[in-house]
């Protein structure tokens, strides 16, 4: 088989497990399925990235988000849904809009992005650690060191809120 | 994949503005900030291709992204517990 | 004193001025207060001696036909107050002859008022407060007389009726004071509407309120304008001056001072509406209807008042009915076209009515009542005030040879040249003032006192103005060539058969008048025998009553149901309604504050979905 026709099934692969995995998330009644069909879109995404050339992306996605995000939302259900969850409706009164609105704005990006791509063929390459590591560390130096507080921050908030209350 | 990216960031916004479920409506900023990095680095490659620059920058996103997640459950945990519920209906602090 | 000449103004800056300072010390002024108001007194008499001086030394000036100036205009300035495209207001002043003589009237009586009210006033607690009235009301008089333009002469006009009302008022505490000043000042504000109007009418005819530009334009603008507008004036002269139909307010005046009625009520503010006509003669020369109004008024006035004052018991309102009688006498010269006549006359009134006025308040003073039928024999008790008592109502009647002879026979004269059928009713008036006069004196000096009347001399203070003003009110018929000089006109000789008939009426009415109050019971048999015309007079014709019905209960009624109408319904609920309609709007536009995060996002992702399609649709992405 060719490699075009491989790349072609994988690209679409990817997209149908972040498809699905969205949709899940949208729709699913049950927690549990939502927290598998957000798993299978977070892994989708790290493929995605990976095909796209970015591989340390790739696997930070992987670590943080599937590894940690997810065993985070994962807890946060255990400790809040104490009885059987009573099965939250799905309609809300503002469906109509928010589908509106949601298909509007993804509809005129698409417009308004569209040329950008059109521009180029993209075609899978990768880059390397080296030069991103070169990079975080010296022209982006600052963002690194300001992301690096935010996680701090972040731990801290979250000890804070969660803490509850102690009297 | 542009367009890709775009539906399911399309999706996200849905399941934020309609679920009733607190922790849904989490999960689903999550898809969408997913959703918009995917986007953003179509674009970014396509426009000049996959550059550490790039890559980086996503990175950095991908960290705040996570960070956002952390705060916003504990705030899920904390709330919950005060109202002893996860359902959006019963938070009507703000109302009037 | 000629260099005092050149700053007129400070006639009406300095009063003012004094008038401040006197408030601002309240009652730490005490002792310095009667000082102030004498020394603006005296600014504005010192201002007036040495304007007549230099008038008089300008010697005779032609009179120049559509001028307002009647001798040698000696001092002129102006101070441009704004101006609008073409039209300009400025203030200014202008002495003539006119003005001199106004002014030495109003110098000299304010100052013997002064002196006068050292005395009367002593022990009352508003004491500072009234020298600092009386300062202002000279003040604003004098810039009354120097203005030079409609502008000038408006404000100071407005300024001495405030004083007016204030000093009417005085006792306020007194419910029947305030209610008399109110209605002086409602009363001349009707004469006021119309002065304004008839502004209004020469300020939109002519592009200016001075009086040498409004004066000049009477020959070119179209005469109905000039009619109206001098009609106007006049009413607003004799809304100020008392005459028929806004005359009630004068003998109710009297619940003020009596040196206030001396002053202002006698000699000058009632005075001003003559000075008006006077002022812009030409302009009522040129409008027959206007001196028509003003004789019609004047004549009623003149015979009517007098006819009232008859039977008065109050002292002070028989001269207060008198002096709308005199005043009529002035309005209908005027009307017949006799200003210098009339003017003349105003002159001699200032005297002997500010004479009379003080002297009342000497016997008031002394025997502690102003009813008639509580004095009798005054002249025994209290010889200086009947001494000058007796030349000034001698000088009221017109008898040769004091000032009021001269001054009422030339307004006679003046108006059986032009109006004979008027002149004889002008006499019968004259012969009426006679009667009450020597009632008046009669009932008040002469016969035997009232039980429990213990009079007494008044102290030097009231004594020495009294005399000081015996003076003019005797001798000034013999200056009547050179006030009319000073005006530029030439004296009218004196006609022996009027003359003559006037002295005649005089003694005639004098002996009548002596007669009706005679015996114990002073007047009370004459009262008795005319029965129903006596309280008809007594009542003043029942004028009150009258307004009462017509005008003041209508004008409430009307202003209850405006009230109930256009405050309540329309105001009141257009402000409920409104705060209504903003309660009603919020309570339903709260119920888009849900407090559902999602309905606000939802509206967010709205938004940004139409900014996207505008931004699409605009930019032709």
């Amino acid at each position: 088989m060719s490699s075009q026709v491989i790349e072609m099934v994988l690209l679409g692969g990817l997209g149908a497990l972040c498809l699905v995995g969205a949709a899940t998330v949208v729709f699913a009644r049950e927690v549990m399925r939502l927290v598998l069909g957000l798993g299978g879109f977070l892994l989708g995404v790290a493929g995605l990235f990976a095909w796209l050339g970015f591989g340390f992306l790739a696997l930070a996605q992987l670590f943080l988000y599937v590894g940690g995000v997810l065993v985070l939302v994962l807890f946060a259900i255990m400790l809040v849904h104490r009885s059987a969850p009573g099965q939250p409706s799905l309609s809300s009164r503002h469906d109509v809009l928010a589908a509106i609105s949601a298909a509007g704005i993804a509809g005129f990006a698409f417009i308004m992005l569209r040329p950008a791509v059109d521009a180029a063929e993209a075609s899978a390459r990768v880059a390397t650690t080296d030069g991103l590591a070169e990079v975080l560390l010296s022209s982006m130096l600052p963002q690194f060191e300001i992301a690096g507080l935010l996680l701090l921050a972040a731990l801290v908030a979250v000890v804070a809120v969660s803490g509850g209350d102690r009297e | 994949m542009l367009a890709l990216g775009l539906v399911l960031f399309a999706l996200g916004l849905y399941g934020v503005l309609s679920r009733r479920d607190l922790v849904a409506v989490l999960a689903s900023v999550e898809v969408m900030i997913g959703a918009a990095l995917v986007v953003l680095m179509a674009v970014g490659a396509a426009a000049g291709g996959p550059s550490s620059q790039l890559e980086a920058a996503g990175v950095l996103m991908l960290v705040l992204a996570a960070s956002e997640a952390a705060v916003g459950l504990a705030l899920l945990v904390a709330v919950a517990r005060r109202v002893r519920s996860t359902r959006v209906d019963d938070l009507t602090e703000v109302k009037g | 004193m000629s260099a005092l000449l050149a700053y007129p103004w400070l006639a009406v800056a300095v009063p003012v001025a004094l008038a401040l300072v006197a408030a601002l010390l309240g009652s730490r002024g005490r002792l310095i207060a009667p000082w102030l108001a004498a020394i603006s007194a005296s600014t504005v008499l010192a201002i007036a001696l040495s304007s007549l001086a230099a008038v008089a030394a300008a010697g005779h000036v032609a009179e120049k036909p559509g001028s307002p100036w009647l001798g040698e205009v000696v001092s002129q300035g102006t101070i441009r107050w704004f101006a609008a495209g073409d039209m300009a207001l400025s203030i200014g002043w202008a002495v003539d002859g006119l003005t001199a003589v106004m002014l030495t009237v109003v110098g000299v009586v304010a100052l013997a008022v002064v002196v006068f009210s050292a005395g009367y006033m002593h022990g009352d607690k508003g004491w500072v407060r009234y020298f600092a009235l009386l300062s202002l009301f000279a003040g604003s008089m004098s810039l009354l007389v120097i203005a030079d333009s409609f502008t000038g002469l408006f404000i100071g006009w407005e300024l001495v009726g405030a004083c007016s009302y204030l000093l009417i008022g005085f006792w306020y505490e007194k419910p029947s004071a305030a209610a008399a000043a109110v209605k002086a000042f409602l009363t001349t504000r009707v004469g006021d509407v119309g002065l304004l109007i008839g502004l209004a009418l020469l300020w939109g005819a002519t592009g200016s309120l001075g009086y040498e530009e409004v004066l000049a334009e009477v020959g070119t603008v179209a005469p109905l304008s000039v009619m109206v507008a001098a009609v106007c004036l006049a009413i607003g002269a004799m809304g100020k001056s008392a005459q028929f139909p806004l005359h009630a307010w004068l003998p109710d005046a009297m619940e003020g001072p009596t040196p206030v009625s001396a002053l202002i009520h006698a000699a000058t503010m009632v005075a001003a509406g003559v000075f008006l006509v006077a002022r812009v003669w030409p302009l009522f020369e040129a409008a027959p209807t206007a001196r028509l109004v003003l004789m019609t008024a004047g004549a009623v006035s003149a015979f009517g008042a007098a006819l009232a004052a008859l039977a008065q018991r109050d002292i002070k309102k028989v001269l207060a009915y008198s002096t709308i009688s005199q005043l009529g006498f002035m309005f209908t010269a005027l009307g017949a076209g006799a200003m210098v006549a009339a003017f003349f006359h105003l002159v001699a009134h200032a005297a002997f009515k500010a004479l009379l006025f003080l002297a009342s308040g000497s016997v008031i003073h002394g025997a502690s009542t102003q009813d008639l039928h509580e004095m009798g024999g005054l002249r025994k008790a209290m010889p200086v005030t009947f001494a000058t008592w007796v030349v000034g109502v001698l000088a009221l009647a017109g008898v040769p040879p004091l000032a009021g002879f001269f001054s009422k026979d030339a307004v006679l004269e003046g108006v059986l040249h032009s109006a004979p059928g008027v002149a004889v009713l002008l006499f019968a008036a004259a012969g009426v003032t006679a009667v009450y006069s020597a009632r008046a004196t009669r009932l008040a000096f002469f016969g035997t006192p009232a039980a429990g009347l213990h009079a007494h001399e008044s102290p030097a203070s009231m004594t020495v103005p009294l005399l000081a003003l015996a003076v003019p009110a005797a001798g000034l018929g013999f200056l009547a060539a050179s006030v009319s000089g000073l005006l530029g006109h030439e004296a009218e000789p004196l006609q022996p058969m009027v003359a003559a008939v006037s002295v005649g009426l005089a003694l005639l009415g004098g002996v009548t008048g002596w007669l009706s109050a005679a015996g114990p019971e002073g007047d009370t048999a004459t009262a008795r025998r005319l029965g129903g015309v006596w309280t008809l007079l007594a009542a003043a014709y029942r004028y009150d009553a009258l307004v009462d019905r017509l005008v003041v209960k209508p004008a409430v009624t009307a202003s209850r149901a405006l009230w109930a109408f256009g405050d309540r319904l329309v105001a009141d609920g257009a402000a409920h309604g409104l705060a209504a309609l903003v309660k009603r709007a919020g309570a339903r536009l709260s119920a888009w504050q849900t407090g559902d995060a999602q309905d606000y996002s939802t509206a967010i992702a709205v938004g940004v979905a139409a900014m996207l399609a505008l931004t699409v649709w605009l930019g032709r992405w």
